[in-house]
């Protein structure tokens, strides 16, 4: 069950410059997971020591916010993860 | 003519009070457009004087001006641009201790800050006076808009929850042109009460894919701002 994953520009460097990424998995957390074993350093740019996410990203399901409990969701096949991060400027 | 606006709406537009936090690269285009549509009363809130590195987005600010307060530089050209309008400079850095007069009397409050912590007092303010609140922010070729009408949509605190670690934001200076805009479409559309706001949608802005994503999002019940009042 192929779920894509949607890389925020701010993260594509670590990433190989890719700008979506198929993971697999049946929660979001699952796919977030196999997404850092694929590319360890985007791990500490998605979660704190705790694994938790960093306060300033916002998980997406399909367009709608994930929160709370954001890596508990489940997901389907073809559904596609976005991840935001906050920017501040003007 | 258009549909929504005549002599009326007119009126709207000549009698609303907005201010706009931020006289930089948002705030231009946003005070250019809502100073030629003839809102009536412009305040621009901003404590910096003008740098050359702003001229790449800060559009309302010359070459000339390097050096002046952004405020001056910017209530000048707005009252150039639209003589029978009220523009109130004030030269101030928004803070807890002032934000509610500054805000106070205002029908509508446009972010066009560039930084975080001012963005959420900035929200808390629009949702603790019932103020509707136009948020935009920019990063790189990225820009992000959403209106907040408190106790009906969410607000900004209900979407970001945190702060970046790092606070630098660099931007290309078209990347606040496009996002200032539809700020201030925003804004018209408010103050006419046409169309449909962007409310309870982060419209996210890619220009380097020059494409548009809309994301929905919900009032969080336990949201730090906006729990408290409902609609």
């Amino acid at each position: 069950m192929s779920v894509t994953i949607e890389i925020p520009s701010y993260l594509q460097t670590f990433v190989n410059n890719l700008e979506t990424v198929e993971v697999e998995g049946d929660t979001i957390g699952a796919c977030l997971h196999e997404l850092a074993v694929k590319f360890p350093s985007v791990e500490e740019k998605l979660f704190t020591r705790e694994h938790k996410l960093h306060s300033y990203i916002g998980i997406y399901i399909n367009g709608e916010d994930a929160y709370p409990d954001e890596l508990t969701k489940p997901v389907k096949g073809n559904d596609r993860i976005l991840i935001l991060y906050i920017i501040g400027g003007g | 003519m258009i549909k929504g606006i005549g002599e009326d709406g007119q009126e709207k537009l000549k009698k609303a009070r907005v201010i706009i936090a931020g006289g930089g690269g948002l705030g231009s285009p946003v005070a250019m457009y809502l100073a030629a549509a003839g809102v009536g009363t412009i305040r621009i809130v901003d404590h910096d004087r003008v740098e050359l590195s702003n001229l790449n987005r800060q559009v309302l600010h010359w070459d000339k001006d390097i050096g002046r307060p952004k405020v001056d530089s910017f209530g000048e050209k707005l009252q150039q641009l639209n003589r029978n309008i009220v523009v109130e400079p004030v030269n101030e850095t928004i803070s807890e201790d002032n934000i509610s007069s500054l805000v106070r009397g205002f029908d509508l409050i446009v972010d066009a800050m560039d930084n975080l912590p001012t963005r959420y007092l900035l929200n808390r303010a629009a949702v603790d006076n019932s103020i509707p609140f136009i948020h935009g922010a920019v990063y790189g070729f990225e820009g992000r808009a959403m209106t907040v009408i408190p106790g009906k949509s969410a607000c900004l605190r209900c979407v970001y929850r945190g702060l970046m670690p790092s606070e630098k934001f660099p931007v290309i200076g078209v990347t606040p042109a496009v996002i200032g805009c539809i700020q201030a479409t925003e804004a018209i559309k408010y103050i006419l009460g046409v169309g449909r706001l962007l409310t309870d949608r982060l419209l996210v802005y890619d220009g380097l894919n020059m494409k548009f994503t809309e994301l929905t999002v919900t009032r969080d019940p336990e949201c730090e701002h906006c729990h408290q009042i409902s609609g």
